[in-house]
């Protein structure tokens, strides 16, 4: 597998990214420690599922693979969930131009 | 026109199937309903084997917007045809238009249904399985008896005329038309396809409109201006041979309504279902409109059926009557009106037409956006 | 060393992994005909029905042709009907012409000239066996690895896909195009957000500018429906397998395609070069439609990484399943071919890479995949749609 796996539990692509990937069910509370980083889910996250290893502020880009995959639409604390509910893709927005908006790149 | 007996139903009545609602049905078959393509052979295969009717068909993933939205709510009125006693929908787990969904509201709508999706029975083999089980419960859920003393004005006839020839133009066209005038006279409803029709002829088409519909009528010969036809050949017919001769199936009634593609008719009298020419994706837009039987006027002899409602072919070409005499079930050339009005009410009462007597069914949906 | 397999060598040289006879429908009327002939006939007669209207708008039309006409090319087809009702604008005559170019036997049904559903029923199956006599004919011989196109597809995509099964067919592909071979993806809405890394793999500007161009087309199609993507990419499924944005799943998705130079980049349905390297081709990300194109290119065989346990197949090339997630390995297993979720246990890109390629070897030298023998044969046109149309010059080409 590409990238370091977080204390058997969760997957970081590469060293810039902002995101691991859990590669189990984690539960709330669930401490992850080891290659230099220290944090504790504040929620439960399903496998394949996203986990927020810095904090973000809304409009933060979100970095997975060492590439952008979209930005923060809420404060995002590190242990928290990152999904839909709290980050959104900046491409393929036919809404936002409809709605006669910029679209960001 | 056939040779068969005429319909025991005495007084012009038929024995149909009363629903819930109060709609007749003039088959009484399971559906099973695959919301998406990935699930179609499986949903096939589970017909198959429990003798239901299925409608297999490309859709349901990768959609955005509106061409979503119409598969979707097509899906979900198919199951509200009166028709089908009850729907086992059937999904594979991850698609768009989620077969959970569609099971919901139908169930919401108080139709019977049942749902099994492939990745929640743990592959393809296990719902086929839990297919079938579904539809044996279903069964004997929905167990309804034929009754008696339905009569036309029961109905819900749809039209789709595949052309505009000569034959059709001259002698199929108006014994539909007289068929539409007496079902409507009855008190029955009539729904056309044929968008590409009407869209070619708006100035007359608002003509021909009740009060109540001018609306519907507006937004939708807006939505159709500039766009190209998806019956190419019978949208550019329909604008040089004129509104009378690309409309006269239609008979005398105005419109009452326009029904987007997928959408349950509502209004009573005649209906536009915006729909193409084209049968396959037209008799699916009528079936979910509520269509119990459909009319299909075709030059060329189109021969295949529907899955959920049967199909009468009618054709007044000469050549197409020498070459498929066991697929047209009316020669326009000899029948009158009163004929075909005969055909549907034998058809309604259980007579299979050709295309169901040779048991082969399509089925297609219109599209409006491109896959992604 | 180069790889070997056993296949069908074709009279243009190509060679089919699969010996099938091919019922091609030229319209939606004709379908129903092609399929119940081929019912009847058995395993080895493979129809393609489709949902195209007997008219349609001319590049749509084009395309239709483009797609029937391949696959009735696919060196895995060892002779075709092509099927009509009589009526279509494409007609069967100049379809069976761009099919019998390849050198096969090709025949053609008109449902009117032989009388109807039940005679052309009864007539087909005579030429289906008749052709498949004649198909029959060819045996299994020596060919290279570098005589297989190799498609590369995902479907039902979750977390997994991008970490595990996308990488692992990656380096599959990376092996066929060391031994000489072509490989091919694609579903162009999946390259939204990681095109800046496909561009650097472009051997030239060209492909370059092409490539982004088409991406540019395909974003383009959320405004024209002014839409967010998201409504149909990420799907549902990929959702609720960890998916949250287009850029994510492309970024996984693009891994799928190895780490070669990008030598070219197809059309839809524009036939493959063999020993051409890696050559993504613009499709829809609609896994049964961008299969087909891909198989109506000339690919033998499909690799189709399914995270969340998509079951498709395909009539005319066998599909392998290659899924990443470790419960849809254990929930799903009549339905997948290869294990690549050992990845997340620690097993390497390489010895999975290693396994799939092994696998497609196998199956193009005879083995059947699991879909192959659940029949799942699922089978689409992509249509270009009038609202693509709308306000485009006549005529114009592929039409996006």
């Amino acid at each position: 597998m590409k990238g370091v796996v977080l204390d058997d539990v969760a997957l970081l692509m590469a060293e810039s990214d902002t995101v691991a990937t859990a590669i189990d069910d984690l539960d709330d509370g669930r401490r992850i420690a080891g290659e230099g980083r220290d944090l504790s889910l504040s929620e439960d996250v399903p496998f394949g599922h996203k986990i927020a290893l810095v904090a973000h502020d809304p409009g933060d880009e979100v970095r997975k693979y060492g590439e952008v995959i979209g930005r923060a639409t809420d404060p995002i604390a590190p242990g928290e969930w990152v999904h839909t509910h709290n980050c959104e893709s900046t491409r393929g927005r036919g809404d936002l131009a409809a709605a006669g908006e910029e679209v960001a790149e | 026109m056939s040779a068969d007996s005429p319909s025991e139903a005495a007084a012009g009545d038929f024995e149909g199937y009363r629903r819930s609602d109060g709609r007749v049905g003039v088959r009484n078959d399971v559906l099973v309903l695959p919301s998406v393509i990935c699930s179609h052979l499986v949903a096939e295969e589970i017909a198959e084997r429990a003798g239901a009717v299925a409608t297999p068909h490309d859709h349901g993933c990768a959609q955005l917007g509106a061409d979503n939205d119409q598969t979707e709510r097509t899906l979900v009125s198919l199951g509200e045809n009166p028709n089908v006693a009850g729907t086992v929908v059937v999904g594979l787990g991850c698609e768009e238009v989620q077969s959970d969904a569609v099971a919901a509201a139908l169930d919401e709508r108080g139709f019977p249904v049942r749902e099994v999706a492939i990745q929640d029975a743990g592959g393809t083999d296990a719902c086929i399985d839990a297919g079938v089980a579904a539809v044996d419960d279903l069964r004997a859920e929905t167990d309804a008896a034929s009754v008696g003393g339905a009569s036309l004005g029961d109905l819900t006839v749809g039209v789709v005329v595949d052309d505009l020839a000569e034959s059709t133009v001259e002698r199929a066209n108006p014994l539909v038309a007289g068929l539409a005038d007496r079902v409507l006279d009855a008190g029955g409803r009539v729904l056309v396809a044929g968008n590409e029709r009407y869209a070619a002829h708006p100035m007359e088409t608002r003509a021909r409109v009740k009060r109540s519909a001018e609306s519907a009528v507006d937004a939708f010969l807006e939505r159709h201006r500039d766009l190209p036809a998806r019956a190419t050949r019978v949208s550019a017919d329909a604008r040089e041979a004129g509104f009378d001769a690309a409309t006269g199936f239609a008979g005398d009634h105005p419109l009452a309504d326009v029904v987007a593609y997928g959408e349950r008719a509502e209004a009573d009298g005649l209906s536009l279902v915006d729909a193409p020419s084209r049968f396959e994706e037209a008799a699916t837009g009528l079936a979910a409109a509520g269509a119990n039987l459909v009319v299909h006027v075709t030059a060329d002899g189109v021969p295949a059926g529907h899955p959920i409602v049967p199909v009468l072919k009618v054709s007044g070409d000469a050549d197409t009557l020498a070459a498929l005499p066991d697929d047209i079930d009316v020669d326009a050339r000899e029948a009158d009106a009163a004929d075909l009005v005969d055909a549907v009410r034998d058809v309604a009462d259980g007579r299979k037409t050709r295309a169901e007597a040779h048991g082969l069914t399509e089925f297609a949906l219109t599209r409006v956006g491109p896959s992604m | 060393m180069v790889k070997t397999f056993e296949g069908y060598r074709r009279a243009n040289g190509r060679v089919g992994v699969r010996n099938h006879v091919a019922v091609v429908p030229t319209s939606v009327a004709a379908s129903s005909v092609a399929r119940g002939v081929a019912d009847e006939a058995g395993a080895w007669a493979k129809a393609t029905p489709h949902q195209m209207g007997t008219t349609q708008p001319d590049a749509t039309r084009e395309q239709t042709a483009r797609v029937l006409a391949g696959i009735g090319r696919n060196p895995n087809v060892g002779a075709a009907l092509v099927v009509e009702l009589g009526t279509e604008d494409i007609d069967a005559e100049s379809l069976a012409d761009r099919i019998a170019e390849t050198g096969k036997a090709v025949e053609t049904l008109s449902i009117r000239e032989t009388g109807g559903t039940r005679a052309a029923l009864a007539r087909g199956r005579e030429i289906v066996a008749g052709l498949n006599d004649e198909a029959r004919e060819a045996r299994r011989e020596g060919a290279d690895a570098s005589e297989l196109i190799f498609a590369a597809e995902c479907g039902g995509s979750d977390a997994t896909s991008g970490i595990a099964a996308n990488p692992a067919v990656g380096n599959a592909c990376d092996r066929l195009v060391a031994d000489g071979g072509t490989a091919s993806f694609s579903e162009t809405p999946e390259f939204i957000g990681a095109e800046h890394i496909l561009a650097e793999r472009c051997a030239d500007d060209d492909v370059r500018e092409r490539l982004l161009e088409r991406v540019a087309d395909r974003e383009g199609m959320a405004d024209m429906m002014g839409v967010d993507l998201r409504g149909a990419q990420p799907t549902p499924g990929n959702q609720e397998g960890g998916l949250t944005t287009i850029e994510e799943k492309s970024l996984g998705a693009i891994a799928k395609g190895g780490t070669t130079p990008i030598e070219g980049f197809a059309e839809f349905a524009e036939e493959l070069p063999v020993g051409g390297g890696l050559v993504p081709m613009d499709t829809p990300g609609y896994d049964v439609e961008s299969v087909v194109g891909k198989v109506a290119a000339g690919a033998q065989v499909v690799a189709f990484t399914t995270g969340r346990g998509s079951t498709t197949g395909n009539p005319i090339a066998p599909v392998i399943k290659v899924t990443g997630n470790p419960k849809t390995w254990d929930r799903m297993a009549n339905n997948m071919d290869v294990n690549a979720s050992t990845v997340i246990d620690g097993e390497s890109i390489e010895s999975v890479g290693e396994r799939v390629y092994e696998t497609l070897l196998a199956v193009a030298g005879g083995e059947r995949t699991e879909a192959e023998r659940r029949g799942l044969e699922e089978f689409a046109v992509n249509e270009v749609q009038p609202q693509e149309l709308r306000g485009a010059s006549a005529g114009a080409g592929a039409g996006r």
